[in-house]
């Protein structure tokens, strides 16, 4: 019995503390975290140009994919909402598209942004596309 | 449905065996229920399916339970154990290389089938044998995996090497799996659309065992190639469908593994507020 015992108090802890753990996260009230990693995206990033700049059709796909990738913690309005920051804010808005295209990649995992290095560069870039358009 | 707000649509990799670095979005949780069907040489073929409950418990650590069973045609259906791991990015940033660091501990008996992964001299004779007596031997375990894995231009690569012990004074146990994938459109298209490029994903993996402490060889060890495709669905339900062969003869000679999993967003957040 002992040796089940174990492994499910374990169990019991881990779970109870991951449910603790998201709960720790701040509030989009305090954006500095991630604004000041968005800050540390390389120089060169400052030059990046947005291959689908002015695009019609990647605005919308970059809308599609915000509903469906980052609405859930963004909010369908951008405006952030719990733990995710205001995308509408100037932080945001005023970094450069190449910044914000390292940041998706890059994430920020300590304060519960994920990397999103899964998803193309391409669709990266119409997300920012998409953003862009909120200032 | 308090509990079960909004379905979330996550990045998938279409692998079987194979971990790439990318965890689960902190506070989902993702179903997943998978089956292997094998075909079986001296032996009865058998469907082994699998339940995964996954819970993104931070930015950078997954956790996870397994539950196991099989269906061996002509020997009947049983409940094979359960599993827990966890899954830890070191590094909060993105690199070329992505180190995740792996840690289950497996409590199942010897009529699992599942074959989540290959390690050791693990073969198509283990599974002949038939349930009532392969279930009388109970197994504990530990697993430990160094995950590697890279995007680059649409591609995730992804490498693991796999260590496993059975805590009833065994040797260490080696094994490795490898898998490449890719969207097959990169850039989404304006409108919504289902059944489209860039909604399936298709890759290869391929995986086998690396011997044991006492005898580190390849000889006698079991080895597949298995191509996957994967459709992500809307409304976060993703489809994986995947042919496998044995390349070696202690290895059974074909595979075919299929799962569907549903992601949950903000589920954490939803039961904390519960006990509030």
């Amino acid at each position: 019995m002992t040796r089940h015992a174990i492994p499910l108090l374990l169990l019991l802890a881990s779970a109870a503390f991951a449910a603790a753990g998201v709960g720790g996260q701040k509030s989009n009230g305090d954006d500095r975290g991630v604004l000041r990693a968005i800050a540390e995206a390389p120089v060169a990033t400052r030059e990046w140009v947005n291959p689908y700049e002015g695009q019609a059709d990647a605005v919308a796909a970059g809308k599609k994919l915000y509903l469906r990738h980052c609405a859930e913690c963004h909010g369908r309005d951008a405006r952030g909402s719990g733990r995710a920051v205001n995308l509408r804010s100037p932080g945001v808005q005023n970094a450069a598209p190449g910044e914000l295209v390292w940041f998706l990649r890059s994430g920020n995992l300590w304060r519960g942004m994920p990397s999103w290095s899964g998803m193309p560069v391409e669709r990266r870039w119409q997300i920012v596309t998409y953003l862009k358009t909120l200032r | 449905m308090a509990l079960f707000p909004r379905p979330a649509s996550a990045q998938e990799t279409p692998y079987f065996v194979t971990y790439s670095h990318r965890l689960e979005e902190p506070g989902n949780l993702e179903l997943e229920f998978s089956s292997t069907y094998a075909a079986q040489r001296g032996g009865n073929d058998f469907v082994a399916p699998w339940l995964e409950i996954e819970y993104g418990a931070t930015g950078w650590w997954t956790t996870e339970i397994y539950i196991d069973s099989q269906h061996t045609l002509g020997d009947g259906a049983l409940f094979t154990g359960w599993r827990w791991e966890n899954r830890f990015r070191p590094l909060m940033r993105e690199h070329w290389i992505n180190p995740v660091l792996y840690v289950e501990y497996e409590d199942v008996n010897g009529a699992d089938k599942t074959m989540i992964e290959v390690v050791g001299f693990d073969g198509e004779a283990d599974h002949a044998v038939r349930n009532a007596v392969a279930s009388r031997e109970h197994l504990h375990e530990i697993e430990a995996k160094l995950i590697l894995s890279s995007d680059f231009k649409g591609w995730n690569i992804s490498e693991n090497f796999i260590a496993e012990k059975n805590l009833a004074h065994a040797p260490w146990e080696f094994g490795y799996a490898v898998a490449a994938s890719r969207p097959l459109r990169l850039a989404a298209t304006a409108r919504p659309c289902n059944f489209c490029r860039e909604n399936i994903v298709a890759g290869v993996e391929m995986y086998g065992g690396l011997g044991t402490t006492d005898s580190a060889t390849l000889s006698g060890t079991s080895h597949y190639l298995a191509p996957m495709v994967a459709w992500q669905m809307p409304r976060g339900v993703t489809l994986r469908v995947s042919p496998g062969w044995g390349l070696t003869h202690p290895s059974h000679r074909f595979l075919l593994r299929w799962g569907v999993t549903y992601e949950i967003s903000g589920f954490g957040g939803k039961v904390r507020k519960l006990f509030r």
